[in-house]
């Protein structure tokens, strides 16, 4: 059985994602009763079963569950139950929510917000032969026709999580004396990353891994923070759909520390791939390429007249990119014009280094893949590791070439296909995160307001180490 | 000549050094025991026995002798420097989920392969400068089953490995990462061991559907990518699983060693047509051992000399002699 996430064999020659361990071995609680006789046990032709007691009566048995926290706590696998994420977050979800919306009443109905990530929106481009933000203004209209009131990018959302990171790069590079967990840095947008690095290495790794939020999460903290704030409504009322490269990005969504307690809603509820989205488009025997473009909404969208905008460096989300610009210029004064990547081991190990009268100052690394990931926590492990910071993906090529993108058509090569999406995405001409106006206004008016202690929470996030789980019993011989 | 080299538990495997001086054993007990000869017997020479904390299923010599990898159930691989009559633990090679079965050297000696119970196989390259720096080169997820084995190619970078999936996967290094180039399917039951012939054109497998089968590489029709056929099948001569093969580098004998604590070995036919190849049976010791068999290898330097080990912590040396 294949698995979807980060894990084996979607494209057939790079195969090197992280891989689910053994299948789900979560022990379900069952509440037992001490009782004298065996139970009978009937099912009904609903397929519902019940319990025949003793004296006649019958009880119905509850349907043993396995949810998305009890596989993000359990140390079992990472991703390997399907099923479960299948049930709760598809494009079926969409459409349930969708239906709803049309019969319900006006209390009941649902804000529909979409936001596409870059990467998605390159893939389908691809796939329908469009240009980036063709593709944009056609996912709009495709959306919007489909009843969804809003769909924004999250390129816009990825200016935080970049500023976020530059600027606590520079914080943890000033305490690096006194800390020496501070550094080298490892960005965290990547799911499949974090949740290796929480099961596997637990408390060793975490204090090295940025808690800025991934551009996904900080989309949520705007859609259902501020948006929420400025539309006067309930963060329930929002029903928050986010379109990604990878399958990973689920189980990002459903993690506790981004559900919000007080309005038992989660930042982001639904997480959709790019292949989802072409079910979408087929279930509606449409084609993208034939959708009238509708105008970009503005809101949380980098846009400019009717481009998309998009952000320098790898496909990944250019954290190395724009990391080690700010590094240069803040701490060493240096205008990095271009950055020069040197390959090391293999095409998804690069490194890039600046330097100072003949001395590297900084050395920064980008690892994608499994197999360089190990390697950088083997060598982080024995005190070995000479970089600042490591932007660090789980799928070799990176997000472009995520698990969950649109698959090559039969007469398709997929090197090909991967060049060709790359190309697509870097078409979006970028936008300097320290010059964009809109984010710069959303500092002032909403995170500044809010105080500096919820703004953290709004920007950054925790991880948790995962137990591993040594009982022999879960060991399948 | 017998003698119990794993008191109170299983010997899992034997390995000759390349000059055949000494010979590597490992098993239940979590040890590791190299013994040398004296005479007419073998004497232990080293006893390793904190290197893991878990069975030690295989141990592997590397090309040029000077070095030991062990691979144990305790889910990792450690690798051995030989320093006169001791053994210093240079490294420990971490990174597979659970219980590693098997570790092999590429003839180069810089390359390492690893295969674990996770249904991965992992290559390893040692550093050019540090012998004690071994890093992850390619992580490759072929089989969809516990792997039970991994072998290289007498004299090229190709890897193969076999499974619980019944399948035998061989890998080659396409760009900068190691491929499975092609999947050979036809036992119906685990496969526990492989060996290639001393020319590499051939491989041997073993299963627990009780055949040997015999592979060869050929060219397909499109000329795509090369593809192994099955060329012949042993079936019939093994009354249980069988659990290792070896095929010998100096005469060509195939040995096997088996579920119903024989030990075989046969012959190839020298008429029979290459692709169409024929083994018969020369010579069989039905009770090889009081129980499973585990371990079968041929000696490197001297024809005939075999050895062989089992579940009862015996290991066994043979001299086979062919007749003709």
């Amino acid at each position: 059985m294949v698995s979807q996430f980060s894990g084996v064999l979607q494209l057939t020659d790079l195969d090197d994602f992280i891989t689910p361990s053994q299948e789900c071995v979560k022990p379900v609680k069952v509440e037992k009763k001490q009782g004298r006789s065996v139970a009978k046990i009937q099912i009904e032709d609903d397929g519902s079963y019940f319990q025949v007691k003793q004296d006649g009566g019958k009880q119905k048995l509850e349907k043993a569950k396995i949810t998305l926290n009890d596989c993000l706590a359990c140390s079992g696998c990472i991703t390997s139950a399907e099923s479960v994420l299948i049930t709760q977050q598809s494009h079926e979800e969409i459409y349930r929510v969708l239906r709803n919306n049309k019969q319900a009443g006006v209390a009941e109905q649902k804000v529909v917000v979409v936001s596409v990530s870059p990467q998605s929106r390159a893939s389908l481009a691809a796939r329908y032969g469009l240009s980036s933000s063709e593709a944009g203004r056609r996912l709009t209209a495709f959306f919007k026709g489909l009843g969804v009131h809003h769909v924004f990018d999250t390129s816009f959302s990825r200016t935080f999580s970049l500023l976020e990171s530059q600027r606590e790069f520079v914080e943890r590079f000033h305490r690096k004396e006194q800390d020496k967990q501070a550094l080298p840095m490892l960005a965290s947008a990547c799911p499949g990353w974090i949740c290796y690095a929480e099961k596997t290495h637990g408390e060793f790794i975490l204090p090295y891994v940025s808690s800025t939020r991934s551009p996904q999460q900080m989309m949520g903290s705007l859609v259902k923070g501020f948006f929420a704030g400025q539309q006067g409504l309930n963060p329930q009322q929002i029903y928050h759909v986010t379109v990604m490269p990878c399958y990973d990005k689920k189980l990002e969504a459903s993690r506790p520390d981004f559900y919000l307690e007080e309005a038992d809603t989660r930042e982001v509820d639904c997480v959709i791939t790019s292949g989802e989205v072409v079910k979408m488009l087929e279930e509606e025997k449409v084609l993208l390429s034939d959708v009238e473009p509708a105008p970009l909404d503005t809101m949380f969208s980098s846009v400019c007249g009717d481009e998309l905008l998009g952000h320098a460096g790898s496909g990944s989300g250019g954290y190395l990119h724009h990391v080690f610009t700010h590094a240069a210029r803040q701490l060493f004064g240096e205008e990095v014009k271009e950055l020069t990547y040197k390959t090391l081991k293999n095409k998804d190990f690069q490194e890039v280094t600046l330097e100072r009268d003949g001395v590297v100052v900084l050395r920064f690394a980008a690892t994608y893949g499994f197999r360089n990931i190990q390697n950088l926590v083997q060598k982080l492990k024995r005190g070995k590791s000479p970089y600042h910071f490591v932007e660090v993906m789980a799928c070799p090529s990176g997000c472009l070439n995520g698990g969950g993108q649109v698959k090559p058509l039969p007469e398709q090569n997929n090197k090909e296909l991967l060049q060709q999406v790359e190309d697509l995405y870097k078409e979006e001409r970028p936008l300097v995160p320290e010059e964009d106006q809109h984010v710069a206004e959303l500092y002032q008016s909403w995170l500044q307001s809010v105080g500096e202690e919820r703004a953290r929470e709004l920007l950054h996030t925790q991880y948790h180490a995962v137990d591993k789980a040594t009982n022999g019993l879960l060991v399948k011989w | 000549n017998k003698f119990n080299a794993h008191p109170d538990s299983r010997c899992w495997y034997v390995a000759w050094n390349p000059k055949g001086t000494l010979l590597a054993s490992c098993g239940g007990d979590r040890a590791i025991r190299i013994w040398g000869r004296e005479g007419d017997s073998w004497e232990c020479k080293t006893l390793l026995q904190d290197g893991h904390q878990r069975t030690v299923r295989k141990v592997a010599w590397s090309p040029c002798g000077n070095y030991l990898a062990s691979a144990s159930f305790d889910a990792t691989t450690c690798i051995w420097k030989k320093k006169n009559d001791d053994f210093e633990c240079l490294t420990v090679l971490e990174g597979h989920e659970n219980e590693v079965k098997c570790v092999a050297w590429a003839p180069s000696g810089n390359l390492l392969a690893t295969c674990s119970r996770d249904k991965s196989v992992w290559i390893w390259e040692v550093d050019e400068e540090n012998e004690n720096e071994y890093e992850c080169v390619s992580v490759v997820n072929s089989h969809t089953q516990d792997v039970k084995h991994v072998v290289w190619h007498p004299t090229q970078e190709l890897l193969a490995s076999c499974s619980y999936d019944n399948n035998v996967c061989v890998y080659k290094e396409e760009d900068d990462d190691w491929e499975c180039r092609a999947t050979l399917e036809g036992h119906t039951s685990t496969v526990w061991g492989l060996t290639f012939d001393p020319s590499g054109q051939r491989l041997a497998s073993c299963s627990d559907d009780c055949t040997v089968k015999i592979w060869k590489e050929c060219q397909p029709e499109e000329g795509t990518d090369v593809a192994w056929k099955c060329v012949c099948t042993l079936s019939g001569f093994h009354g249980r699983t069988v659990y290792d093969i070896a095929w010998c580098p100096l005469t060509g004998a195939l040995a096997t060693a088996c579920g119903d604590d024989g030990v075989r070995v046969f012959k190839e036919d020298e008429t029979a047509d290459p692709d169409q190849p024929a083994f018969s049976l020369s010579a069989h010791v039905p009770k090889a051992h009081t129980q499973d068999v585990n371990c079968i290898a041929w000696h490197p330097k001297e024809a005939g000399l075999l050895v062989s080990c089992s579940d009862n912590g015996e290991i066994a040396v043979w001299n086979y002699q062919s007749g003709v």
